[in-house]
C-alpha cells in the first residue's frame, strides 16, 4: 500500500521526532502517501499510514479529515483551494469563487471535463495579508481579482 | 500538595493546591454544570459549560481545568456566570435536534437537565440544523449522532479506559462528526460504558431502544455474577422484567465501569428457552406438573433409589460455579444430613489430582499500583475485562507486563515481553524462573531444580520480579487442564514467596471462591466429580448444569447421568435437550437478578444482593427449592425465612481450610499436541449464551480452533476443516504442539481426540 520510496520519505520525518513519537509524522506521511496515490487518500491508504506509524486508524482519519490539503475524492491535475474564511470573504472571495466556477463551468468540489482542474472551498490558509487568495497545488496566489484569476487559470496546463 | 483555603460563593473551603476547581466544588456539593468533564477521564475543557467567575480574572474560567490557588475567590452563581451558562447552552443547542420526546435519553439526559436549569426557554436560532447520518456501530450501542454535542467523552473513554481508540472526531468546524473508522463497529469488551458516559442521547443502549422512560423503572443495586470481580451495578426493572443494567460506583471493585458481559447479559432472562414449569419424566414422557407433585416425585425418587437402600454414598451433588453462596451451602447441608459426602464444583478439571491450588492475595485496587506483572495462560483482556483494566492502568504508570501464553493474544497495552510457548514447556520456564531467583538470593536449591536449565526468558522474568517493589503473578484459565497444572501453581507459589510477589488466581470463575469457602468439595470418603462419573451411582442432584459446556468430557458425564437406575434431579434455568435426556425431574430455578444471594469476589468481599425481579411463571429461587426439598426429606435445621438467615448461618461455620502439598515434580508428561478448550467469553454461562445482542458481537461469535501449520500437518487438517467440531484457523500466533480453541458452541466432540 505504501511504496518503499514513500516509506523512505516518511522515515526522514519520523527521525525528526523523539523515539516512540513517530505518530507526530502523520501529516507529512499522509501527504507523501497522497502524492503517490493520484493525489487522494482512501480509507485503506489512511489505515496503511496509521499502521506504519503504529497509531489507531481513527486518529489518522481525524487528521486526514481536519486539514483541507488532503483529498478524499478524485481530483483534477491541479487543485485550486479557494479560501472563503473571514478575511478573504470580506474582500470579496464569494464573488470571485462564483466567477471561477463560471469560467471553468464546474461547481466547487467538481472536476472540469478535461480532468485538468478541480476547485475546493477551504478554510483559512494563513495568508490574510494578501486576501482574497487561493492555493494551486503548493503555490499561493494572493490579492486576487477576476482578471488575475482568468490569467492564472489560462496558464494552467 | 499543601492544604489551602479558597472561597466558593462566599464560603471558605479547604482544598489541595493544584486540584481542579470542579473537584473542589463537587466535593463541597456546589452544583457546576458540565458535559465534557468526567471524573475518570482526562480533561478536555471543550464544552465550556462549567464556566465560573474567578475574582481577578477578566473572563469566566472553566472549572474543570482551572487549578485552585490559595485565597482564590470563585463565584458560581453571579450574573456573569449565569450569562455565560446561558450563552453556552444556547450554543450547544444550536445543532441539537431537541427530539427529546422520541429520545431514549429523555428523563436521564444531562443536556436536558442543564438546558432546563441554565438555558433560555426560547431559541433565537432560526437557521437549519445539521443532520448527521448514522452508520451503525454494532449490536450493543445505538447511535443518533445528530444529537451529539461533541463532548468527546466516548473518544476519551476509548483512548484512556478501553485502551483502543475506536471513536474519533473527523472533519472540522460544523462538519465535525464523532464516528468510528471504517465502520467496523465498536469492538471493545468495555464499550457499553460509552452509553453511560454519553451526556446526551447520541449513544444509547441498543437492546433497550424505545423500551421505557428511565423514571418508569425501579433501580435495584445488585452484583454482576459472570466473573470473580463482582462488579456493582443497578438492575432497572419494569413490571417484573429486567429492562436494563447500568453500572454503579465502587472504587474498590469496578470503579465506575462494567464489562459488556455484565451490562447486556440480562437479555438472556427473557429468552424463549427459559424453563418455566417443573417437569417430571413418567415412563419416558415429560409431564409439566405443579411444584408439589414435582418435589414429591423428586423426594420419592431419592428415597426409592438411594435412601431406602442406605446408599447415600451412591448419591452425588454437583453445582456450576454460578450458584450463589447460599445455594452451595444448602445443597451441601442437605447432602451431609443424609450422609452423602459426594459433592463437587470442579466440573471441568480433567485430573483432580492435578488441580490448581493458589490463593489470591492482592486486592483489585492494588493491582493498578503494581510495577510488574507476569501473566500465565490467560487471554486476560477478554476473559477478565475488569482485571485487565486495572493492569492497563498500572502500565500507564510505568508497570511492565510479561506474558507466558500458548498463543499471542491482543492486549490493549504494550507488553514488556510476550513469550509464546507450548503448554508442556510452561512448567520448565517457571522452574527456570524459580532457580534463577533462588540462585540470585544465594539460597540452597531443592533437588528438583538441580537439572533445570535457566534460559534467557526465565532469567529476564526472574530479574524483573526481583527488581520490582510490588509485583504480581497471575495464573489464568488456560492452565486448568494443563498436564502440569498443580506443579505450575506450586511453582508460582514458590516464586512469589521467594521474590516477595503477590499472586492472583484467575483459573477459577464466577462464585468458585464461595464454593471453596463453604467447602463444596468432597471430604472424608466422599467422591470427587470424576470418580462419581465413573462409579456406580444411584442418584444425582445437579444444580444449574449444562454438561455440554460444563464438563471437560461430555460423553462420560452423560453416560453417568443416563444410566437406567440413576435418579437425576436437575435444577436448571434454561431448557436443554441433553439435560432432558438424562433427568428424571427438572426444577426451574431463578437466574441472575431473580434471586437473593451472595457472591464472594477476588477481594474476598462478600457481596450480597436481593432479587431485583420475581422469577417468571413457576420459576423459584434455588435456595427455596432446596429448603423445601430438605423439609420434605424431613431433615432438621432448615427453617429459613429468607436467604439472609442462611448467610448468617454460613458466617458462623468454620471456613473450609485447604491444605495441599506443594510437591513439585518436573517431568514432561506428554509430547503430542495438546488442546486447550476455552469457552468464548460470552459462552461461559447459560445466561450469557442466551443474550442475543452479546452473541451478535465479534467476541460472541468467536469460534475457532487456532493452530500453527506444523500442528495442522501433524493432525492432517487444513483451513477448511473442523477440529473437535470447531473451524480450524491456521496461524503462526500459536505455539508449537498446541491447539487453542475458543468456542461458543458445545463440546460435542471429545471422542475425536
Amino acid at each position: 500500500m505504501i511504496s518503499i520510496d514513500a516509506k523512505k520519505q516518511i522515515d526522514v520525518w519520523i527521525a525528526k521526532y523523539p523515539k516512540d513519537r513517530q505518530s507526530s509524522a502523520v501529516m507529512q506521511a499522509l501527504k507523501i502517501v497522497q502524492a503517490e496515490n493520484e493525489n487522494r487518500l482512501s480509507a485503506d491508504t489512511i489505515q496503511a499510514v496509521a499502521d506504519y506509524l503504529d497509531m489507531p486508524g481513527i486518529a489518522a482519519q481525524e487528521v486526514a479529515t481536519f486539514y483541507e490539503n488532503y483529498n478524499h475524492k478524485k481530483v483534477g491535475k491541479h487543485v485550486i483551494r479557494f479560501c472563503h474564511n473571514i478575511s478573504c470573504m470580506l474582500n470579496g472571495a464569494d464573488d470571485l469563487i462564483k466567477h471561477l466556477e463560471n469560467k471553468l463551468g464546474v461547481k466547487t468540489g467538481k472536476i472540469t471535463a478535461d480532468g485538468l482542474i478541480s476547485v475546493k472551498k477551504v478554510e483559512c490558509l494563513g495568508a490574510c495579508v494578501g486576501a482574497p487568495m487561493f492555493q494551486i497545488n503548493d503555490e499561493y496566489f494572493e490579492n486576487l481579482t477576476s482578471d488575475k484569476i482568468d490569467q492564472i487559470v489560462n496558464n494552467l496546463k | 500538595m499543601a492544604d489551602i483555603e479558597i472561597e466558593i460563593d462566599g464560603k471558605v473551603v479547604s482544598a489541595k493546591a493544584g486540584e481542579m476547581l470542579i473537584t473542589v466544588s463537587d466535593r463541597e456539593g456546589v452544583s457546576v454544570p458540565r458535559f465534557c468533564y468526567h471524573k475518570k477521564l482526562s480533561i478536555a475543557a471543550s464544552c465550556r459549560m462549567c464556566l465560573v467567575d474567578v475574582e481577578g480574572v477578566p473572563k469566566p474560567q472553566p472549572a474543570c481545568s482551572t487549578p485552585v490557588n490559595e485565597g482564590m475567590k470563585v463565584h458560581t452563581q453571579n450574573d456573569k456566570v449565569k450569562a455565560s451558562q446561558k450563552a453556552v447552552i444556547e450554543f450547544l443547542l444550536i445543532n441539537h435536534p431537541l427530539d427529546c420526546p422520541i429520545c431514549d435519553q429523555g428523563g436521564e439526559c444531562e443536556l436536558q437537565d442543564v438546558a432546563v436549569e441554565y438555558g433560555s426557554d426560547v431559541s433565537r436560532f432560526s437557521e437549519g440544523k445539521r443532520i448527521v447520518p448514522d452508520n451503525g456501530i454494532g449490536a450493543l450501542i445505538q447511535t443518533d449522532m445528530t444529537r451529539c454535542i461533541h463532548c468527546t467523552r466516548c473518544v476519551r473513554f476509548g483512548l484512556e479506559i478501553a485502551g483502543m481508540m475506536e471513536m474519533g472526531g473527523t472533519g472540522r468546524g460544523e462538519n465535525l462528526k464523532i464516528e468510528p473508522f471504517l465502520r467496523e463497529g465498536i469492538q471493545s469488551e468495555l464499550s457499553g460504558n460509552m452509553i453511560d458516559v454519553c451526556p446526551v442521547g447520541a449513544l444509547t443502549s441498543k437492546p433497550f431502544r424505545y423500551e421505557l422512560r428511565s423514571w418508569q423503572m425501579n433501580s435495584m443495586p445488585s452484583i454482576a455474577r459472570h466473573d470473580l470481580v463482582g462488579s456493582n451495578l443497578f438492575v432497572q426493572t419494569y413490571k417484573g422484567k429486567v429492562k436494563r443494567v447500568v453500572s454503579a460506583d465502587n472504587d474498590w471493585v469496578n470503579e465506575t465501569w462494567i464489562s459488556n458481559r455484565d451490562r447486556f447479559s440480562y437479555e438472556g432472562l427473557t429468552h424463549k428457552n427459559r424453563l418455566l414449569e417443573p417437569q417430571i419424566k413418567v415412563q419416558g414422557q415429560w409431564k409439566q406438573v405443579s411444584w408439589k407433585v414435582a418435589l414429591d416425585y423428586a423426594v420419592k425418587g431419592l428415597n426409592s433409589h438411594v435412601l431406602k437402600h442406605q446408599k447415600a454414598n451412591q448419591l452425588g451433588g454437583l453445582v456450576s460455579s454460578t450458584a450463589t453462596m447460599e445455594e452451595l451451602y444448602l445443597l451441601k447441608k442437605i447432602l451431609t444430613e443424609i450422609g452423602c459426602d459426594n459433592i463437587d464444583h470442579r466440573l471441568n478439571v480433567k485430573n483432580l489430582d492435578n488441580i490448581i491450588t493458589l490463593d489470591s492475595n492482592i486486592k483489585l485496587d492494588a493491582l493498578e499500583k503494581i510495577d510488574y506483572a507476569l501473566i500465565i495462560g490467560a487471554n486476560i483482556q477478554l476473559e477478565q475485562p475488569m482485571i485487565n483494566h486495572r493492569l492497563r492502568k498500572a502500565t500507564k504508570k510505568g508497570a511492565d507486563i510479561d506474558v507466558l501464553n500458548v498463543m499471542a493474544f491482543d492486549f490493549n497495552y504494550l507488553l514488556n515481553t510476550e513469550n509464546i510457548t507450548a503448554p508442556n514447556k510452561i512448567v520448565f520456564t517457571l522452574a527456570g524462573v524459580l532457580k534463577s531467583i533462588m540462585t540470585n538470593n544465594a539460597q540452597e536449591l531443592p533437588d528438583y531444580l538441580a537439572a533445570v536449565e535457566v534460559d534467557e526468558v526465565a532469567n529476564n522474568i526472574a530479574s524483573k520480579l526481583l527488581n520490582s517493589s510490588s509485583s504480581v503473578i497471575i495464573l489464568g484459565e488456560h492452565i486448568i487442564n494443563n498436564e502440569d497444572a498443580s506443579t505450575i501453581a506450586n511453582l508460582v507459589t514458590q516464586i512469589a514467596r521467594n521474590a516477595n510477589s503477590k499472586t492472583l488466581n484467575l483459573s477459577i470463575t464466577a462464585n468458585t471462591i464461595a464454593a471453596n469457602l463453604v467447602g463444596f468439595v468432597p471430604k472424608n470418603s466422599g467422591m470427587d466429580v470424576n470418580t462419581m462419573l465413573v462409579s456406580d451411582m444411584r442418584g444425582f442432584i445437579l444444580l444449574d448444569i449444562y454438561p455440554q459446556y460444563d464438563f471437560h468430557d461430555l460423553e462420560i458425564a452423560v453416560k453417568a447421568f443416563t444410566k437406567d437406575d440413576t435418579f437425576v434431579i436437575s435444577l436448571n434455568g434454561f431448557k436443554d435437550d441433553i439435560v432432558s435426556d438424562y433427568s428424571d425431574v427438572i426444577l426451574p430455578i431463578a437466574s441472575v437478578y431473580e434471586t437473593s444471594g451472595t457472591q464472594l469476589n477476588i477481594n474476598n468481599d462478600m457481596q450480597s444482593y436481593t432479587a431485583a425481579v420475581k422469577a417468571p411463571k413457576e420459576v423459584k429461587p434455588a435456595w427455596k427449592v432446596l429448603k423445601v426439598m430438605a423439609d420434605l426429606l424431613e431433615l432438621p435445621g432448615f427453617h429459613y425465612a429468607d436467604s439472609t438467615q442462611i448467610l448468617a448461618e454460613i458466617s458462623h461455620q468454620p471456613y473450609a481450610k485447604h491444605t495441599h502439598d506443594e510437591d513439585i515434580n518436573l517431568t514432561s508428561k506428554y509430547n503430542s499436541i495438546s488442546t486447550i478448550w476455552q469457552s468464548s467469553p460470552y459462552s461461559i454461562d447459560a445466561v450469557l449464551r442466551h443474550s442475543s445482542a452479546l452473541q451478535k458481537t465479534k467476541i460472541g461469535q468467536m469460534n475457532s480452533a487456532y493452530m500453527n501449520q506444523a500442528s495442522a500437518e501433524t493432525l492432517g487438517l487444513s483451513a477448511d476443516d473442523k477440529y473437535l467440531g470447531v473451524p480450524v484457523v491456521i496461524t503462526s500466533a500459536v505455539a508449537d504442539g498446541c491447539v487453542f480453541i475458543n468456542a461458543n458452541q458445545a463440546t460435542n466432540t471429545q471422542e475425536q481426540t
